[in-house]
């Protein structure tokens, strides 16, 4: 049986048996290369699970859909490790209850999909620490060295032109996971703390505002990079930042669902090289 | 006989535009990314591509711009114009449903007010549109009444020829006619056939699908939540939208001194409808993805008589769930069944 088949069978089980209300998974697309999320009600409707390695989208920023989890109830989704590592920051911060989440958990592995063991999150905390270990070995991506190499005057020039095709549509933020508020800082207008033009000074304040705030808690899902219609670079800014609170905190975000957030906690022996 | 245009030309085309102090535009391809921008030489232009990503009608209403500024002193007020005022343009290789979508803005904006920020750019630039040989898997301008070929907000059509060589010339308006003088040495007489117009196949039955929107039970139909349920609420859509053309005001400054900009704004965002008072009259994203698709196909033909989609199919193209216009009319048609 393939894994697409596996996991039909599973969604249709946990469904009928009421365990959940609902599956996250994904669909057939426009395309035959394109793969869009679905949410699966009703048994019968589980035959309209794709899982193949066109599955790329990070589903987890749905299960914080308004009134989705409020009834108690349980929901299943699909995750990758990383998605599973979202659920986890998530529900560190207080944003949901992982007893309330069956994950169907699959990687990719070239072109193909690998079904993962486990149903609840703490299940997948060996391949977390796993990934931790490797991400700390893996090298730094070929631009961001690049970029660290350049001065400071060069590289404020590089992201001044990524920005510079910034529409401000923020579909990066809508794409992110992690950015839950029901208010984005910059949609608060009484005053306009931060300025909607997508001019230069707009479109610098609002990409750093948005790296900033995910220092530490950025799975490196990639779905901001994915879902920008300019193709700016994010996942550089993303990737700096998970390196940064790598080294100096040996901090990895979404270990597990009670790891402090590292720009929350202190700890005596944090470094403090800031204090000059 | 007919008019044709030689693709070695070119560059030579733009050269005698400019010695008449015009600009030359064009699709390019630049930072991973495509749009029209300004070019000096025909090679930089990527006229390949099936649709640029962005749209031709931020060369007319820009993500943003400064509309006035403003300073209050002691012993005066002053404030600053900002009209546009770059000089006139050519842009060559747009596509038909781009466009029209310029067509059907023009409406909008010299319905209540004459928007002056709109149509000085219009007014001093000529479309010289090129017919599509090749469609893409989300084009639909046939389903909405166009045609890969349409004549629509263009003032030149060029075919392209069968051979590649070049383009069939056909002047649509006198301003067409006009800035086809400057470079009449280097349009050929010829008889040479024109490359078959692009295959775009007819995706959903629009008329069925505006009696079914016009049909007020239908406003508050079950269809809506589920057709959006996996809308992430980003202004993709709406920004890459040739006809897409709301937009915020926006002071930037203090009380004494500060520039009123116009910026994009988006109905797939929460704040755009939302109160003073905090009340939300489109409180969910399936409210808002119906505003969109009413507005289009309800709302802007009701008032101008047109629909205000092209069929270029971005919307979709470029959504990062997969959804679009193309879905939700395919499926309202299903309904009618």
């Amino acid at each position: 049986m393939s894994i697409q088949e596996q996991y039909r069978s599973r969604a249709k089980e946990l469904l009928r048996e009421g365990t959940v209300k609902m599956v996250i998974g994904y669909g057939a697309g426009t395309t035959p290369l394109r793969r869009r999320p679905i949410f699966i009600t009703s048994p019968d409707d589980a035959d309209r699970l794709v899982l193949d390695a066109a599955c790329r989208t990070n589903l987890a920023g749905y299960l914080l859909r308004e009134g989705l989890l409020a009834d108690q109830k349980s929901v299943a989704v699909f995750l990758t490790p990383d998605g599973v590592r979202t659920i986890n920051i998530l529900a560190a911060e207080s944003q949901l209850a992982t007893e309330q989440v069956i994950v169907l958990g699959f990687q990719i592995d070239g072109e193909n999909a690998r079904q993962l063991e486990g149903t609840r999150v703490a299940d997948f905390s060996g391949i977390i620490a796993e990934r931790k270990k490797k991400r700390k070995e893996q090298p730094s991506h070929e631009v961001a060295r690049k970029l660290e190499q350049m001065t400071s005057v060069e590289r404020f020039a590089f992201w001044e032109g990524e920005f510079s095709r910034c529409i401000k549509c923020y579909a990066c933020r809508a794409a992110c996971p992690m950015c839950w508020c029901r208010r984005c800082v910059v949609d608060n207008n009484q005053p306009q703390w931060v300025n909607t033009s997508s001019h230069t000074l707009g479109n610098l304040e609002w990409n750093l505002v948005r790296a900033f705030h995910l220092a530490g808690r950025c799975v490196e899902c990639g779905n901001c990079s994915e879902a920008c219609p300019v193709n700016i670079p994010l996942h550089l800014l993303n990737r700096r930042m998970t390196e940064e609170v790598l080294t100096a905190f040996d901090y990895y975000p979404g270990a597990d669902e009670h790891q402090e957030p590292v720009l929350a906690s202190f700890r005596k022996d944090d470094p403090e090289t800031f204090i000059l | 006989m007919t008019k044709i245009l030689y693709a070695n030309d070119l560059t030579a085309c733009f050269s005698l535009w400019r010695k008449e102090g015009m600009r030359v535009l064009g699709p390019v391809s630049k930072a991973k990314t495509s749009g029209f921008g300004e070019v000096q030489d025909a090679h930089e232009l990527d006229l390949n591509l099936v649709l640029t990503a962005r749209t031709l009608k931020e060369l007319f209403f820009p993500r943003t711009e400064p509309m006035f500024s403003y300073s209050i002193g002691k012993q005066k007020i002053e404030t600053g114009e900002f009209l546009p005022s770059e000089n006139p343009c050519i842009i060559f290789g747009a596509r038909p449903c781009d466009a029209a979508g310029m067509a059907i803005d023009d409406e909008l904006f010299n319905w209540d007010y004459r928007d002056e920020y709109w149509f000085r750019r219009r007014d001093r630039s000529v479309i010289m549109t090129i017919a599509c040989k090749e469609s893409d898997d989300f084009c639909m301008c046939t389903s909405l009444g166009l045609a890969p070929d349409s004549a629509k907000g263009s003032d030149v059509l060029l075919r392209p020829l069968a051979s590649g060589n070049g383009w069939r010339v056909e002047e649509l308006t006198p301003k067409g006619g006009k800035a086809l003088q400057p470079i009449a040495s280097l349009l050929k007489e010829g008889s040479e056939a024109a490359a078959p117009t692009a295959e775009d196949p007819l995706l959903f039955d629009l008329e069925a699908c505006t009696t079914w929107l016009a049909d007020p039970e239908n406003f508050e139909s079950h269809f809506w939540k589920e057709i959006s349920e996996r809308c992430i609420g980003c202004g993709t859509c709406t920004y890459l939208c040739p006809t897409c053309h709301c937009f915020d005001i926006q002071d930037e400054g203090d009380t004494y001194e500060g520039i009123r900009r116009k910026n994009w704004d988006s109905c797939s965002f929460q704040l755009f409808t939302m109160h003073t008072s905090g009340h939300n009259p489109r409180a969910t994203q399936s409210a808002r993805w119906r505003q969109r698709i009413m507005h289009k196909f309800n709302y802007f033909s009701d008032k101008f008589t047109v629909n205000s989609c092209t069929g270029c199919g971005r919307c979709t193209r470029e959504c990062p769930v997969d959804m679009g216009v193309r879905e939700t009319l395919q499926a309202i048609s299903t309904l009618q069944k």
